[in-house]
């Protein structure tokens, strides 16, 4: 067995793993907090705002002072998208956000649909 | 006459009985004599056999010091071997779990907005497990622990702890403020509190809490964490002291089959660090509270840089908010000021990987990432297609 003289191993990973950061929560429906989706605090919130984790102030912060996008907090606390979504919905829970979703998307048309009305039309009148 | 013949026969009787006297007693003196003689011969030789005896059994005692000499010699070099293969292996996988961490850092930041984000944090989780194991099993076969380079909050140093337990969602911590401590501590720390967590966690009943509190005790910071479990026995507790002080370090063979190195390696890295960690006391649920003393040389009061993750972000945000002033619609909503900060939804490093939210099913690069402007600015529009807008932007 190789042994290397006893250098110290450096542990550069994130120190708080993201499923802590998370508490264990899976992430939220698709539909919900979405990138556009807009949050911003409730009003008299602060209190309860002291008890939330660093990273959930940190988004508390953010949001304070007005709407901001779930894309737009991903980017600030430089946290996961995901990561974002969960803290949200667990803020949303303890009644400290108000979200405001976005505009409905047009329905995305089925590409295989499409492909396949192409291909009967190609085979019916011939390409 | 005939009286003359009795005394004559009396004095040849008496004179016979006195020669006969004579020689018994002659006789007599002589066996005593050889008996004296024999008994000397005897006694002589008993004592030396006596001494034969003792110096056969000093000799005896010799072959089985010089013995057991040799069985605790050889038992050493067993443990020492033992010891030098596992601690090659041990680091080997200790390197690996932490370059797996690593990568897995790196994978949930590239795929943060996708569902396999929650997967990916189970793994993360089964590997933080993992890591913890190869530490403690590196430490108790005498490698380094991993070391990290920078200061870190206690709290978050008691949540990198409550990472690598099974039941992690089962601790709660109280968020102690500007408590740092200093980056030679955040492993070590992070390992001890994070086998007393498991410790506590497998000694207490399912859902049970467990309760992290720290205090400051004069100049130690004590970290203490709380079960709902049962207490310990009085032996219990003394065997479980003699191990956490690091004295008694049990051999690697003693452990047993199904291997319990929480204490001792506990024990092992709070002496190399030189903090301290009593499992005496009583929770106030009834179980047992573990304290982890830290002395002065190992923490300070100032803030730490946070993590990476959290200055940029909100020092962009306070700043931005800040320089703008109180600006603000008639409708409660933040104005956007002239682009100078550009670039405010979209991490600075563009393409990168990182934190960029990206949704694959649109179109690839800026067009994606204008599209994101795009649709913040029309959700802020959404109800307020207001005369302030055109301020704003």
């Amino acid at each position: 067995m190789h042994d290397e003289p006893d250098s110290e191993l450096e542990l550069t990973s994130a120190l708080v793993p993201l499923f802590v950061i998370a508490k264990g929560r899976a992430l939220p429906a698709d539909h919900e907090y979405e990138h556009t989706t807009l949050v911003t605090a409730q009003e008299g919130t602060e209190a309860a705002a002291r008890t939330l984790s660093p990273e959930a102030r940190a988004v508390m912060d953010l949001i304070t002072d007005g709407f901001l996008s779930v894309a737009e907090i991903s980017g600030y606390t430089r946290l996961p998208l995901g990561i974002v979504r969960i803290l949200l919905a667990q803020m949303a829970e303890d009644g400290l956000l108000y979200v405001r979703n976005p505009a409905p998307r047009a329905e995305r048309v089925d590409r295989e649909l499409l492909t396949a009305v192409l291909d009967g039309l190609k085979t019916r009148f011939g390409a | 006459m005939s009286q003359d013949a009795l005394i004559w026969c009396l004095v040849a009787i008496a004179v016979t009985a006195v020669a006969a006297v004579v020689a018994l007693t002659l006789r007599n003196s002589a066996l005593g004599a050889k008996k004296r003689e024999a008994e000397a011969a005897l006694t002589q030789r008993l004592r030396y056999t006596e001494g034969e005896l003792g110096r056969m059994q000093g000799e005896l005692q010799r072959v089985r010091d010089e013995q057991d000499g040799v069985i605790g010699e050889a038992e050493q070099a067993a443990e020492e071997s033992t010891k030098a293969v596992l601690k090659g292996a041990a680091r080997f996988l200790q390197s690996l779990a932490a370059e797996q961490t690593a990568l897995l850092d790196e994978i949930q930041r590239k795929y943060g907005g996708h569902s396999v984000l929650t997967d990916l944090m189970d793994v993360n989780h089964a590997n933080a497990q993992m890591a913890r194991k190869a530490q403690g099993i590196a430490v108790m076969c005498g490698a380094p622990l991993g070391r990290r380079s920078q200061p870190a909050s206690v709290y978050d140093v008691v949540r990198s702890a409550q990472s690598q337990i099974r039941n992690f969602h089962r601790v709660e911590i109280m968020q102690p403020s500007g408590i740092a401590l200093k980056a030679s501590a955040v492993a070590p720390v992070a390992l001890a509190v994070a086998e007393l967590l498991d410790n506590a966690a497998s000694f207490s009943q399912a859902e049970a809490p467990i309760e992290v509190t720290f205090q400051r005790v004069q100049k130690n910071l004590c970290i203490i964490i709380d079960d709902a479990g049962v207490s310990m026995s009085d032996e219990d507790r003394q065997a479980a002291t003699a191990l956490l002080s690091g004295d008694e370090l049990p051999r690697l063979s003693q452990l047993g089959t199904q291997p319990k190195f929480g204490f001792p390696v506990v024990g092992l890295i709070a002496r190399q660090y030189g903090f301290k960690v009593d499992v005496t006391g009583v929770s106030r649920y009834g179980g047992v509270r573990a304290v982890v003393l830290l002395p002065e040389e190992l923490w300070t009061m100032e803030e730490t840089s946070p993590p990476a993750s959290e200055v940029p972000v909100s020092s962009i945000r306070r700043v931005e908010g800040r320089e703008q002033g109180s600006a603000r619609t008639v409708h409660g909503l933040p104005k956007r000021g002239a682009r100078k900060s550009p670039i405010a939804s979209v991490p600075s490093d563009g393409g990168g990987t990182a934190s960029a939210p990206r949704r694959p099913a649109q179109g690839s690069g800026g067009g994606g990432l204008g599209a994101f402007q795009r649709g913040t600015l029309t959700g802020r529009d959404l109800d307020a297609p207001t005369p302030e807008g055109s301020e704003g932007a």
